[in-house]
């Protein structure tokens, strides 16, 4: 019986596919970690997240 | 005239019950409050839970099976035979398993040498959840071992006589414990004098990793922290809980266990599937939110990745001997009393 596929594994396959956008928000972070406030990096997170979303619709 | 009172005609049950409320002493040792840390029953639940998914729950005993391992060849540098062991905390029997597989450490001057299991007459496995305990109790080890499983109502407190086994064992179960130093005493209470007890826990830098890039993504994204890696014991705490509790002649030492993963998600469902998933008090309800996880996934890999692009998780065990205090026990020397210069043995000294 193929065994239904877990949210978190649909998700990490989504993610998986925007390593570029993920890497320049983690470099945004880690540049200055001492001092992260909130929103600090959201451009950067919404563009990974748009990038995300259209990941995860297509499949 | 008095009242005819109802009392004695009433069941007797009906007045035991009102008057069954259960007090207890505070059991702890002396000093500091016991702080209350880890939600049990969550702990339990998620042990049951993971266990539940046998296939899944052995594929990741990777972690377990290893530290047992290491754990148990320590137990060949005593020259002993052990009538009766405990292992407390056992997960799925872990020790135990890891007690049958072939010895080691081979004896090249013998042509047959025998698994350490031969020196364990019995051993009683203790856990508090009943289906990991059992989940392993169709394999073909358990024949090759005299092993016992025991149902604990919970691992602090130990329904065990005093002056009962020959060694205890603990393989990765201690670092849920609440009230350790109270554990501790309880073990060296069971214990036969002059009799080790020796035990592998999380400690200090486990998953230092996933703990700072968590604490990042949640600052950025939510403009504050909440707890989702556990605190742990440091190595330098042990000694003195161990002194605190009254063992005797105590080894601490520390190592380092990296694993590889190919992303944040897969090590963190691996935690799940172990059942050690985060089971501290006052943690958020729910899961971890959808924004965190992804802006995880972004700081893991800038701030601790691999190169080849996988993620590395530090898993940083302390191994713990100590002994019983007995009669005609082995004595550390007093300070100062040393005639040999070590260096004269190590030879050297310069640092190179």
């Amino acid at each position: 019986m193929p065994s239904r596929t877990r949210p978190i594994e649909k998700f990490a396959q989504a993610v998986a596919k925007c390593s570029a956008e993920a890497s320049v928000y983690g470099k945004c972070i880690v540049a200055d970690y001492n001092s992260v406030h909130k929103d600090k990096c959201l451009t950067e997170f919404l563009r990974l997240k748009d990038c995300y979303m259209a990941a995860a619709k297509k499949s | 005239m008095k009242p005819a009172t109802l009392r004695s005609f009433l069941p007797r049950p009906a007045i035991r019950r009102r008057i069954f409320i259960e007090r207890n002493y505070a059991v702890q040792a002396p000093g500091n409050p016991t702080l209350q840390v880890f939600d049990r029953h969550t702990k339990y639940l998620q042990k049951e839970r993971a266990a539940a998914n046998v296939e899944r729950n052995r594929q990741v005993d990777y972690l377990k099976d290893e530290v047992a391992m290491r754990l148990t060849e320590r137990l060949l540098d005593i020259n002993r035979t052990f009538n009766h062991v405990l292992d407390l905390g056992a997960n799925s029997c872990n020790i135990a398993r890891a007690l049958t597989l072939p010895d080691p450490d081979p004896d090249p001057s013998k042509t047959t040498s025998l698994p350490l299991s031969s020196r364990v007459s019995h051993i009683t496995a203790a856990d508090s959840s009943r289906a990991m305990l059992y989940r392993d109790a169709e394999l073909p080890f358990n024949q090759e071992i005299n092993l016992t499983r025991e149902v604990l109502d919970d691992e602090e407190r130990l329904p065990f006589g005093g002056n009962t086994f020959d060694a205890v064992l603990s393989s990765l179960s201690m670092h849920w414990i609440n009230d350790l130093p109270s554990v501790l005493a309880q073990i060296n209470h069971v214990l036969k004098p002059d009799t080790p007890f020796m035990a592998a826990m999380f400690g200090g830098d486990t998953l230092f990793e996933l703990r700072t890039s968590l604490q990042l993504a949640d600052q950025e994204r939510r403009g504050g922290v909440s707890p989702h890696v556990s605190p742990l014991a440091d190595v330098r705490d042990m000694g003195g809980l161990l002194q605190k509790a009254g063992f005797k002649m105590l080894t601490v030492d520390v190592d380092d266990i990296i694993v590889d993963f190919p992303d944040t998600f897969a090590l963190m469902q691996d935690l799940q599937a172990m059942g050690e998933g985060n089971a501290i008090l006052g943690r958020e309800a729910g899961p971890i939110k959808k924004d965190v996880l992804l802006a995880n996934e972004g700081i893991y890999r800038e701030l601790h990745g691999n190169e080849d692009g996988t993620i590395p998780a530090t898993f940083r065990m302390i191994y713990m001997i100590g002994w019983k205090e007995g009669p005609n026990q082995s004595q550390p020397l007093p300070r100062g009393s040393g005639q040999i210069n070590i260096k004269d043995i190590l030879g050297g000294g310069e640092v190179k």
